[in-house]
């Protein structure tokens, strides 16, 4: 009998190790890396089957009639399957959450619900509130008293109706107090209670109160606290409104994070899919996978974007930023301002004090608008690169392309050389600023910015900027 | 059918199937859409059906080229 190819039984102890290291260690993010890496096991299936058989032709034996069987073709549709169902159940917006089949098991049995009891307690001016994990919604909101009143209900789906009676007594909400500290404990993981329980609160704290929370599905909503808010979350649609501290928000999974009107710094990290941010006047942090639309309006203080395909650094935004897939798109931006990008056209219009940008297949449209101009290092590997200066601006400019044309409205300063299949452009116009601007593929144009329309639109940016920061100001601490 | 034939035909499959993990790697480095790639199996097949037939010796009812 002909001797079997190896990669078929190297594939499947590779499949069964997979599950052996899930069984030993479940924390391990298996899901995560199979979702990720499983193209790969068909690259090495496919080398290994390669090599096998050119090792056998060197060597002289039979050589089998078709490298892969028709079996061999099916365990690789499967993997197909397998891989790609993983990679879209960890997608955090993908098809079937939009169409609401998401909560799954929970569509059986029947929902069931409950009031909870109402709770009222004196606790002080500050207390420190802790909501311990939970699943299901909460809306926060500061009062003007010294109580913490909580309110809510709670839902609870079993095939049994019986059932439902004793989860729900087995799963009081308890508001503990001890010295300064509030703990709200849903009590949901109570041993032996069947079916899904979700506790909806409606809690209303003193103003002054800080507040730390973890959720395991559900929104929060929060507003009017002059105490730091922290929140983390496996998946769950964010809203803060009127806080007076530092913001801190971690989810695993998110629709939607809002923070309006901080006056402390907002960090964000996790995975999710739209954050707005507006009137922020602390430091912004965003670090982590937003894969939907990222909008940044009236930041005070610095912000850093850490995306996985986008890094954005700027001093302050009386503007906006707004960063989709694809594209970004910022206006009226305080800099240093330090960009790095992937895939994505960028347009930025109207900032100062330098720019650095580093980017990949992105097409640049660049709008200093105001004057002086500074220094500005700009890179895309391919793609066209636009620049428009006011008419009165001073620098000198060092454009080169590798694969392109270069177009120029600065006239005979600017000198223009071919360079293989591409060409450079040099010169000064009185002394100003290093501009440095480098494509490896792709058009580079520097206008003048014309007309009246944009020297109006010009002051109009700058008035802008005035405005917002005076509003940045006004929101700052007390 | 020579040898060499022979081999060009069993490592169709394998070759195919490189292709395909590769083209799903960048699909999911979010690089290029699979959607867009997808031809490229179509051209690989058409390639290695090619380099196949050129190896193949040509059929003895109508005798060597000159």
């Amino acid at each position: 009998m002909r001797r079997g190819s190896i990669a078929a039984p190297l594939i499947l102890i590779a499949i069964g190790a997979l599950f052996l290291i899930h069984e030993i260690s479940p924390v391990f993010p298996i899901a995560d890396m199979v979702g990720q890496y499983w193209p790969y096991l068909l690259i090495l299936w496919g080398v290994l089957q390669v090599v096998e058989i050119s090792v056998r032709a060197l060597r002289g034996r039979a050589l089998p009639v078709s490298g892969i069987s028709a079996g061999g073709w099916f365990l690789v549709v499967l993997i197909c399957f397998a891989g790609f169902a993983t990679y879209e159940v960890r997608r955090p917006d993908n098809w079937w959450r939009r169409v609401g089949f998401e909560p799954g098991i929970e569509v059986f049995g029947q929902e069931h619900q409950y009031q909870i009891n109402s709770v009222q307690k004196t606790v002080g001016n500050a207390p420190h509130i802790v909501i311990e994990t939970f699943r299901g919604d909460a809306k926060i909101t500061g009062n003007e008293g010294t109580d913490v009143v909580l309110n809510g209900h709670k839902i609870i789906r079993t095939m049994d109706p019986r059932e439902a009676e004793r989860a729900d007594q087995k799963t009081p909400v308890d508001v503990v107090v001890q010295g300064n500290t509030v703990t709200i404990r849903c009590n949901q993981s109570a041993p032996d209670s069947k079916g899904t329980i979700t506790t909806d609160l409606d809690l209303s704290v003193p103003k002054d109160a800080s507040i730390e929370a973890t959720g395991m599905a559900g929104d929060f909503d929060v507003s009017s606290i002059s105490g730091d808010v922290d929140i983390s979350s496996q998946n769950s649609g964010v809203r803060l409104t009127d806080i007076g501290g530092n913001v801190k928000v971690d989810t695993r999974r998110s629709d939607l994070v809002r923070c309006t009107n901080i006056r402390g710094a907002v960090d964000l990290r996790g995975h999710g899919s739209d954050v707005e941010l507006e009137k922020i006047a602390g430091q912004v942090t965003i670090n982590g996978d937003y894969d939907g639309t990222l909008s940044l309006r009236e930041l005070a203080r610095p912000v850093r974007v850490q995306d996985i395909r986008t890094e954005i650094d700027a001093e302050q935004v009386p503007g906006e930023i707004r960063l989709d897939r694809g594209s970004l798109n910022a206006q009226n931006l305080i800099g240093p301002v330090k960009v790095n990008a992937h895939a994505t056209d960028i347009t930025l219009d109207g900032f100062n004090n330098g720019l650095e940008l580093t980017a990949d297949k992105s097409d640049i449209e660049l709008r200093p608008a105001r004057l002086p101009l500074a220094k500005m290092m700009v890179h895309t590997r391919s793609g066209n690169i636009e620049v428009a200066l006011p008419e009165t601006a001073t620098f000198a400019l060092t454009a080169s392309t590798d694969h392109g044309e270069i177009e120029n409205e600065f006239g005979e300063a600017l000198k223009q050389h071919a360079q293989g299949p591409g060409a450079r452009l040099e010169g000064a116009i009185g002394t100003g600023p290093e501009l440095t601007l480098t494509t490896d593929r792709g058009s580079i144009t520097v206008r003048k910015s014309s007309g009246e329309e944009p020297e109006a639109k010009e002051s109009d940016v700058a008035n802008r900027g005035e405005q917002v920061r005076l509003e940045a100001i006004s929101i700052r601490p007390r | 059918m020579n040898r060499r034939a022979l081999f060009a035909q069993a490592i169709r499959g394998p070759i195919l199937l490189i292709t395909i993990g590769v083209l799903f790697a960048i699909h999911q480095a979010g690089v290029i859409n699979f959607s867009r790639t997808w031809p490229l199996i179509i051209i690989m097949i058409g390639i290695l059906k090619l380099i196949e037939r050129l190896l193949m010796p040509t059929s003895p009812v109508r005798g060597p080229l000159p």
